[in-house]
This record gives C-alpha cells, structure tokens and sequence, in this order.
C-alpha cells in the first residue's frame, strides 16, 4: 500500500517537474550537430539578420510619420530608404527604443547585425492590390516616396497612413513572404542546404538548421515564450512587461531573442481578443520548436526523406496559422473601418476630421495586411481579385471619392465616388470572405456578431412547432 | 454514459422552456384544465380528474402512434436539420442587402430609447412569426401536395399536447424553413436601423409573448378539454377551444382557425370560427381510411405515394393538353394545306 503510494507520489511529481520542464523549454539554445566541427562553439541558434530587419522595419515605420508636408522630402526619403535598402553606416535603432520600465539592450543595429536591409528580402512578384502595375518591391519604393512628402505619414486627400501602409505590408512583403516562401519551402528540399554540410562555409550550424532558424526569426517570437500566455506576449511587444521579457535577468531586454516582434505580436493579439478561442501563438511557436528539434536530432546526418516529409508538416502548420493571422488581420480591420464609418455619419467639423484620422489609420492596417497576405508562396487567385476589388486602391474619402489608379506621372486618380454605405457593405463582405476563405476564428470586430448572438439567443428550431 | 445521452437526446424538450412541452408549461396546463372543469364547468372532483387523464384518450391508437412519430421524428430532425439553410446564412444576406440600398440609413432610429427597441423587437418577431405561420398552414390546407403531408397531423382522432409531434418529417422540414425566413428577416432589419441595442425580452430565456402564450395553456389546443375565451377574446387569441374546431371532421369546420396564437390573421382572412358550447367535437379526417391513424409505417409513407399521385395526375394533364394542342396545329395545318390546293 505505502509502495503504492510512493510510486504514485513519484509519478505526479515526474509529471509535475517535467510539466515545467517543458515550459521551459524555450528555442534554443541549441548544440553544434555539424559533423567534423572542430571549434568552440556551443549554441548553434542565430537569426539576428532577421532581427535586424525587424528593427529596420519598425524604424522605417517611425520615420514614415516624419514627414513636413514636403521641406524634408528629399532628406527624409534618403533616410528611409537607407533603412529600407540598407546602409554601411551603423544606424541608430528609431524603434524600438527604451522607455520608463523597458530597458533595451541595442541602441543601433550593428549591435544586432551589420548589413542587413529590407528591400533584400522583399517580395518582388506581381502586386495588383496597388494602383499602378508595381512590382511588390517598387509599391514599397513608391509608399515611401509618398511618405517623405506627406504631412506626418497622413495623406488626407487619398486618405492613406503611409506609416501603417509600409509597416504591414512589410510584415508580409519580407517577413512572411521570406519564411514561407524561401526557409519553410524550397530551402526544406534535398538539394538545398543539406543538413549533413554547413549552412555555408565557416559556419557551425548546418544548412537546415540555420534556414529552420532563419523562418523562425521572421515570425519575430521571443526565444523563451514558449507556452507563454498570449497576454504576455503581447505585454512584451508593447514594452509594458520587462519581468515576462527580460529571461536572463541581466535588467535588460535583448532584442535578439526577447523581444517579440510584428507577425508574432499580432498572432498574441488575436488569440487575446474577439472569441478567445485561437491559439496562434503557441501553434506557431511549437511547431517551430519541433521542427528545430527534429534537426537536432538528426545529428548532422543528412534528413531522410521520412523526417523531411515530418518537417514539412510542422511547415505547413506555420504557414498556414501565419496566412490565418494576416486574414484575422484583414478581418479586424474591415470590422475597425466599418465602424468608423458609422461613427463618422453623426460627426461633423473637427470632430469629423478626427475620426477621419482613425479611419484612414485602420484603412492603412487593412491595406497593409491585405497586401501582406498577397505576398506570400500561394497566390490566392480569384480571392485576392475580389478582395482588392471590395477594397479598392484606396479609403472612401470625406468627399466620397477614392484613389481609383495612377496616371503616368505617377499621381494618384480619384475619378469616381462612392457612398459610406456602399463601402460599408464591401467591408462585411471582407469579412465573410475571410471566414469562408480563410476560416478565421478570433473575429475581432465582427461587423455580424451582433446577428449571430440575435439568432442564437432565438434559436430557430424551437419555434419549429407546427399546429 | 451513453443511456443518459439517449434520454437526453429524446425527451431534451421536456425541460427546454423553448419547447411548448417543457414540463412546466405541462404542469400548467393540467392546473388550467382542473380550474376550467372544476369552476366553469362545475364537475366534481373525480369527474375532471377522469376527464384530465383519460386514459381511453392518453392510450388511445391514434395517441400511442403520436409518441411513437415524437421518438421517430427525433432522429429525422437529428439528420435534416444541418442540412437546412442556417439562419445566419439569411440574416447575413438580408444585412448585406440592406447595407446596399442607399436610400436606407443605418442606425436610422438607433436613437430611439433602448426600453421601446426592445419590446418594438419582442413584438414585431411574435407578431411577424406568428403571422407566418398562419400562412404556411393555410397553406397546408389549400395546396393538395402539402395538404398530402399535413393530413398525417389530422388523422389523430384523440389529441395529447403530444398531438404537435405528430407531423411527418417534410413538414417539419417547411416550419422550420419557416421560421429561419421569419426571423432572418426581422432580425438583419431591425439591427440594420436600430443598431446594436436590439435585444429580446425574455423568461427563462424564451421571449416573453411566447412564453405566455406556452404558459396560458397553448397545449390545451392539443387535447379534450375545450377551454373557450369570450367572444371578443376570441377574435385576438385562438382558444384551446378554437383549434379543436381546427380539427373537427364536420363540415362546417373545414378550413377554419389556421392561426397559431393569434386569431385576428383568421379575422382579417375570413377563416375565423368561433368556439361553440355543443359538446365533444370529433377529431380526425373523414377520408381517412379507419385504422390508418395508428400505423406508422402508413403515416410516413402515405403522403409520399400521395404526392407522387398528384404528380403524376399533374404530368398526365400536362403532357394531354400538349398532345391536344399538337393535334389541334396539325388540323389547322391540314385545313390550310386543303384551301391552298382548292
């Protein structure tokens, strides 16, 4: 009876220790694997490229809303593209930077990685969701362009925020359009970056390690957040919790691995909100983590076709939690414009011009995330027509106009008008698209809720009874 | 595990206050009986009680079959039902729609004080369902294909409040069809101009108008006690009384009192018939075939033979008239051949 006992106290407490054991359990680090490696390196875990870019990202985000109304055209689309395309000077970080509460290890970006830039990475295929025939990468060229004359980052007449235009769209355009599109496909072949051969020459880590590593620095997720609860992700990205973010305790937060960056802050951002009933967060977090460990274990042999055919599931995992977050994004930001626009209806004067502000911001979320999700490995066809389509090319402006192309000089044409109303609809049916299309859960600002929680409340059935 | 699960799967109406069966609304009902036979009807004790649980009625053939179509019909709505277009699916289309109409402005009344939303809403959906349902079961009467399916409700010739279930699965399928529209259509409409205030009132979460009408003895209409209102009364809410009429096989009463709740949609229509104090009406149809009320095999089965009768009834004068009209064309054609020559 006693050895009963004891036998089961011991089996609760190994549950227990190996429940935080697992907790614990962050993305590396992880050991050297590559066969014949002589040297003195331990972890093989690095992605601060892609940290880099991150922060080029954000910083290029606070320099967009810089912008006189055109006096500093000239300097400030310089200094943005020298984000954009990368500089041989050290740039100083712009964002993130620390705050009361929030120490920031970094303060430039040779201190993260030298020679990085965005335009490097960034999706260059065909981008219809922009008026103008652009490639992916000249839209870009031309947001920024348009940010450095505008009037802080906002452009009234069209009605585009061109620091959250560029911000979004380059989540998608590098971040998603990289991991998915180039680390999580043609690099998990045989072929490319064998795992029995180093990731190039001179380096420790072998090829599948690093360009596993590689995808997981562009979801952007904190090292140590594994089984994190989404609030506390999201506490990180926002600088409000240095407790949750600072893992080794040295006072500060390191950029490289504890922070948490744009496409992982908005998995946490959805799985905290609307139905509370996704996990994007952990899903995508895991199935990283898992595919690291398989690598790993493969102990610098070359993976078979078995465990490569494993690691492609755990990429489908990613890549398909990713695209649900970016059409969760799509999703929340129709619902974000759509009331907007009910509140602009009773507005007037300086009010009216306010929440146009925080219309035309939530519009440039939209767009952003709309093109984001048109940037990725699959082109989604008919569905990215008919979203461009019920999005336009840009908001419906105070006058009702909106930006309906580019004519040759490059200036944006706004021959045609339509009613808030009618743009409206076209929100709701963003919506439906991305729930049948995408099947998003999270749902935040559901423009329907309020008639599904109607029809639950009255269910049909019941009133069925026939006489 | 899996007994309790059955249980529940058949009789979950008896406890959903949604469902005019729910016991309380049962346990009602008996109370209003005994008062209604006690005090109006001055019979004693024992007699109402005899009359209340009858058992010549409770066991009848015609009652027996109803709790057996109340288990089968079960597992029918158990499969159709997914299978039917959901409301949302309507009150999505209706919203979307009503958003593309420019001369309708949203939240047009959102203004209006939340206490008058609400009960404009508890109103309108009652009054709205209701009124469908008049209409659906005229026409189950008027129409011979739905009147082929709604005859199997009819041929019970002794009535329980189980009486409701009786009803082939088709019909089933169109009344909930039925309530999907109604509801998909108030529903987007109101939250379109009314805006997010919208809400029902309810008891035990059933809204308030039909709640009431379950409370006040609505499966009384199902049964051998003929509670009658005031005249006057009886021209605003169908009594238990009126609806027995609804099912009586004399002639007099054919078509009449179609409403579910309300009588005024029979008023207005010309079908109303008021109760009359002449004693036990019998219940049934006099086309029945005797003994068919009680198989179950035949209630199921008939209406499909039967619309496939009329069907073909229908296919035979169509494809006649057409060979008529062709004869018809090529005498003419003969005629006109004929005069050409001459």
């Amino acid at each position: 009876m006693i050895m009963k006992r004891l036998k089961a106290t011991t089996a609760i407490v190994a549950i227990a220790l190996s429940g935080t054991m697992a907790l614990s359990d962050g993305y590396g680090p992880f050991p050297v694997t590559l066969q014949g490696y002589s040297g003195d390196k331990t972890n093989t875990v690095s992605y601060s490229g892609q940290i880099a870019r991150h922060v080029l990202e954000q910083s290029l985000k606070k320099l967009a809303g810089k912008g006189n109304g055109g006096g500093n055209a000239a300097d400030l689309e310089a200094q943005m593209l020298s984000y954009f395309n990368g500089s041989d000077d050290d740039l100083p970080i712009i964002a993130p930077k620390s705050k009361d509460g929030f120490k920031i290890k970094q303060t430039s970006l040779h201190q993260i990685s030298k020679g990085k830039n965005i335009s490097g990475k960034f999706y260059d295929g065909a981008m219809p969701a922009w008026p103008g025939n652009m490639s992916g990468k000249d839209a870009a060229y031309n947001m920024i362009a348009m940010a450095a004359k505008s009037n802080k980052g906002f452009d009234a007449d069209t009605g585009y925020d061109w620091a959250q235009l560029i911000s979004k769209y380059t989540m998608g355009a590098m971040a998603y359009n990289q991991a998915v599109d180039n680390y999580l496909d043609e690099k998990l072949s045989a072929e490319k970056k064998p795992n029995n051969k180093p990731y190039k020459d001179g380096v420790h880590y072998t090829g599948k390690e690093h360009s596993w590593d590689e995808a997981f620095g562009y979801w952007g997720a904190a090292a140590h957040q594994h089984g994190f609860n989404p609030n506390k992700v999201y506490e990180i990205a926002k600088m409000k919790n240095q407790g949750a973010a600072d893992k080794n305790g040295d006072g500060m937060v390191d950029l490289k691995s504890e922070y948490v960056f744009g496409p992982c802050y908005y998995a946490a951002a959805f799985d905290r909100s609307g139905t509370k009933s996704t996990n994007y967060t952990n899903t995508l977090f895991d199935a990283f983590l898992d595919g690291r460990k398989l690598i790993t274990a493969a102990a610098g042999d070359a993976l078979s076709d078995s465990e490569r055919s494993q690691l492609k599931g755990y990429a489908a995992t990613i890549e398909e939690n990713w695209e649900k977050v970016l059409a969760e994004a799509v999703f929340k930001y129709a619902g974000s414009v759509y009331k907007d626009i009910n509140k602009m209806k009773d507005l007037s004067g300086d009010d009216l011009n306010k929440a146009y502000r925080a219309y035309a911001k939530h519009w440039g979320e939209l767009k952003g995330f709309a093109m984001a999700m048109q940037s990725g490995k699959s082109n989604l066809g008919a569905t990215a027509t008919k979203m461009n389509e019920l999005m336009g090319f840009g908001p419906v402006t105070l006058n009702n106009s909106y930006v309906t192309g580019m004519d040759s000089n490059g200036n944006f044409v706004m021959d045609r008008k339509r009613s808030w109303s009618d743009y409206q609809l076209h929100m709701l049916k963003i919506q439906q698209m991305m729930v049948d299309q995408f099947s998003v859960k999270a749902r935040v600002n559901d423009g329907l809720n309020d008639l599904q929680a109607l029809t639950d409340k009255l269910d049909s059935a019941s009133s069925a009874e026939t006489d | 595990m899996d007994d309790i699960n059955l249980i529940d799967f058949f009789l979950s109406d008896f406890i959903n206050p949604k469902k005019r069966v729910f016991s309380g609304y049962l346990i009602l009902s008996i109370v209003l009986a005994a008062l209604w036979l006690l005090f109006i009807k001055q019979q004693s004790f024992r007699g109402a009680f005899k009359k209340i649980f009858d058992k010549k009625i409770l066991w009848s053939g015609s009652a027996k079959a109803d709790y057996k179509l109340f288990l089968v019909n079960r597992i029918f709505t158990f499969f159709i039902s997914p299978l039917l277009i959901s409301q949302v699916a309507i009150s999505t289309a209706i919203y979307l729609f009503l958003h593309s109409v420019d001369i309708f402005n949203q939240n047009l009344f959102a203004n209006t004080p939340t206490s008058v939303i609400i009960t404009l809403f508890t109103i309108t959906l009652f009054v709205v369902d209701d009124f469908t349902k008049y209409i659906v079961h005229r026409w189950m009467h008027k129409i011979p294909l739905l009147w082929a399916i709604h005859k199997v409700h009819h041929s019970a010739k002794t009535m329980t409040p189980i009486t409701v279930y009786r009803v082939h699965p088709l019909e089933g399928v169109l009344f909930s069809l039925r309530s999907v529209f109604a509801q998909g259509l108030v529903i987007p409409s109101f939250l379109f101009f009314f805006g997010n205030a919208v809400d029902l009132y309810t008891i035990v979460g059933v809204n308030i108008l039909v709640f009431f009408f379950h409370a006040t003895g609505s499966n009384l209409r199902h049964s051998h006690i003929d509670i009658a209102y005031w005249k006057w009364l009886e021209h605003i809410l169908i009594s238990p009384s009126q609806h027995q009429v609804h099912h009586s096989i004399a002639e007099a009463h054919y078509d009449k009192n179609f409403g579910a709740a309300l009588a005024i949609w029979d008023w207005v229509f010309g079908s109303l018939h008021l109760s009359e104090n002449k004693g036990d009406v019998v219940f049934g149809l006099d086309t029945y075939e005797s003994g068919k009320e009680g198989k179950i095999k035949d209630l199921y089965l008939e209406p499909i033979y039967e619309i496939a009768r009329i069907i073909k009834i229908f296919a035979v004068r169509i494809v006649s008239r057409a060979l008529n009209r062709l004869l018809l064309i090529k005498d003419l054609f003969l005629v006109q051949i004929k005069k050409n020559r001459s």
